[in-house]
């Protein structure tokens, strides 16, 4: 092994050694009362497949996919109005109000969405606080800045070039959005979706602050196993349960993805 | 060479963390809670050691579970030498060999204080609380005096519970139905009664404060030091003595850690906590009640929930759950309670 990529596989190591560590406690079997485990047992998985849990599983890839799908919708206009406008004035405006959201940090961001959601600043129709319309609203404006820059960076490449020549052949606009700049910006719609989907899966404080202890996220499950019922061993079991999940899905959705865009 | 160099200044950066951050030699090191907490008992207790012994106070601050895990990695040769915990959460440190027994020869301010405050042979308790309900009179247009109260259908979609620890509701539940925490079931079914009435559940203070503060969660179970903080924030909420049941009481508590080389600085430093005059000021600035029975307790706290000033008070005014069935039965009564409350 050339001494060069030794950092790399003191880094990896490192990586290894928590997974690892993560791996072993799964297997120790859990004494409630006690920080000493047991001996070696499956019975912490067994445990994770409890409703709940499997529930909590269910509910995350559902809120993770509806957060991909509502942030793509959201973001695509913006980015393109980035991409393509001809005014430096209004890409500076574009950018700032895109980035503004990156440096409040998501605590502050989410607190925001507390009080906006729970009628002190706007009387909603429905309840939207403490429920996943709530967290939906918060998991899509938090993944916005991301996927606009993304999008926007892949709708730079193209060259407009190809939609002047559909319209000049009499495509409407419409057309020309459906058959030429959508399925080229395809490489972009693929790395923003698959960072959002991969992000949204281990969410935390969107669904803790918003959610109101009623949206329980994988994250939140493993904060609750591991923190508040001292459950080390089921927590290392159901972390690494959505960690096999998240490597699958992520995998099904990335080869789903890539045939689309070829 | 350049080769080496960089690896010898990789495996220094990643050896940084494991290098304990640097202390006067001679410091006391006191784990407790970040915040107010700290801030507390470093005004009140670690300033008043340090005169009195000349030996200077240092913390290590976080959350329960975090000091919790570190004291477990360090087990054996202890970051710090003195801890403060909830009682209960303490019981995990004594299971895992954290904690030494404590000298009571070198207490001899434990001879003062109220007999619910001794939790073990190493541990002993600093404050006491109650968790009770506590709610805001400008957006609840009704009276809420007794535990009972909180089933009544009027207050559907208001009540907010912790749920990172239901025991408190639990054990009342279980009383109402004539169990307690151990046999806790027999509340199970009046427990479910309440899920409709749930508006919010919070896993931290900040959060319970919050969702006070917002009207998001107007009727609470909440920690009576906490409701006290937003009474003297000019929040108008009203923190119930309960008429049926009592408050569920809650002590903190410190302890001297295994193999730590400060142990009589420690003993120094609990016995210093235990007397009257800290107590008094304790009471002052956390709204919390006193261990000892000769503190002095301002007219303004004197009978409110939590604040205990006599063996009577203590014994009447507050329900004390059994710290080893809290600490054992606490993991299942949170998979009962997230299966059958928080989800939907």
């Amino acid at each position: 092994m050339s001494f060069r990529l030794l950092p790399a596989v003191a880094v990896l190591a490192v990586f290894a050694a928590a997974l690892a560590a993560l791996f072993r406690w799964s297997l120790l079997e859990f004494v409630p009362g006690s920080l000493q485990p047991g001996g070696l047992t499956l019975a912490n998985f067994r445990a994770v497949l409890a409703p709940q849990y499997v529930g909590a599983i269910r509910d995350t890839v559902v809120l993770s996919a509806l957060t991909t799908v509502l942030t793509l919708v959201c973001a695509y206009p913006v980015a393109y109005a980035l991409a393509r406008t001809a005014s430096r004035r209004v890409r500076s405006l574009i950018l700032v109000l895109t980035l503004a959201p990156f440096f409040t940090g998501a605590i502050v961001r989410t607190y925001a969405w507390v009080l906006v959601l729970g009628n002190t600043v706007v009387t909603w129709p429905v309840p939207m606080l403490f429920t996943e319309r709530g967290v939906l609203v918060g998991l899509v404006h938090f993944s916005m800045p991301t996927m606009i820059l993304i999008l926007a960076a892949a709708l730079s490449h193209i060259d407009p070039v190809y939609e002047r020549a559909a319209a000049s052949l009499g495509a409407s606009p419409a057309h020309v959005f459906r058959r030429v700049t959508l399925p080229l910006s395809m490489p972009g719609i693929v790395s923003g979706g698959l960072i959002v989907f991969a992000w949204t899966l281990s969410a935390f404080p969107t669904p803790e602050l918003l959610g109101g202890g009623k949206v329980k996220m994988i994250a939140n499950v493993v904060k609750d196993l591991g923190l508040d019922s001292f459950n080390w061993p089921g927590a290392a079991a159901f972390a690494l349960l959505a960690l096999a999940l998240t490597l699958a899905l992520l995998t099904l959705v990335g080869r789903l993805s890539s045939d689309r865009a070829a | 060479m350049r080769s080496r160099l960089a690896v010898l200044l990789l495996v220094a950066l990643l050896a940084l963390p494991m290098v304990p951050p640097a202390r006067a030699q001679n410091a006391l090191v006191v784990s407790v809670w970040g915040g107010n907490w700290k801030d507390t008992v470093d005004r009140v207790i670690g300033k008043a050691f340090t005169a009195k012994t000349g030996i200077p106070v240092e913390y290590e601050v976080g959350g329960t579970i975090d000091r919790l895990a570190k004291a477990r990695v360090a087990k054996g040769n202890p970051l710090v030498d003195l801890n403060f915990t909830t009682t209960h959460v303490a019981r995990l440190y004594i299971s895992d060999g954290l904690y030494d027994k404590l000298d009571m020869a070198r207490l001899p301010a434990s001879k003062e204080i109220a007999k619910e405050a001794f939790r073990s042979d190493s541990h002993i308790g600093s404050w006491a609380y109650v968790y009770t309900v506590v709610y805001r009179p400008d957006l609840v247009k009704e009276d809420i005096t007794k535990w009972s109260d909180l089933w009544k259908p009027s207050l559907k979609g208001k009540l907010a519970l912790p749920d990172f620890d239901p025991s408190h509701i639990i054990t009342i539940a279980a009383l109402m139905e004539g169990g307690n925490e151990v046999n806790w079931q027999k509340g199970e079914a009046k427990l479910k009664q309440l899920k409709e009435s749930v508006a919010a559940f919070y896993s931290t203070d900040a959060q319970s404060q919050d969702l006070m503060k917002t009207g998001q969660g107007p009727v609470q179970v909440m920690l009576s030091v906490n409701a006290y903080h937003l009474q003297e924030q000019g929040i108008a909420v009203k923190v119930v003595q309960p008429t049926d049941y009592p408050g569920v009481v809650g002590i903190d508590t410190m302890a001297v850690m295994a193999g730590t080389k400060k142990a009589e600085a420690a003993h120094q430093f609990i016995n210093l906590a235990l007397s009257k005059e800290i107590q008094t000021e304790l009471v002052k600035a956390l709204r919390a009640g006193p261990v000892n029975l000769g503190a002095t307790v301002p007219a303004s706290l004197k009978g409110q929930p939590g604040i205990f000033s006599s063996t009577a008070e203590w014994k009447e005014r507050g329900y004390i759950m059994n710290d080893e069935a809290r600490a054992k039965n606490l993991p299942g009564w949170r998979e009962w309670f997230t299966a059958n409350i928080v989800k939907k």
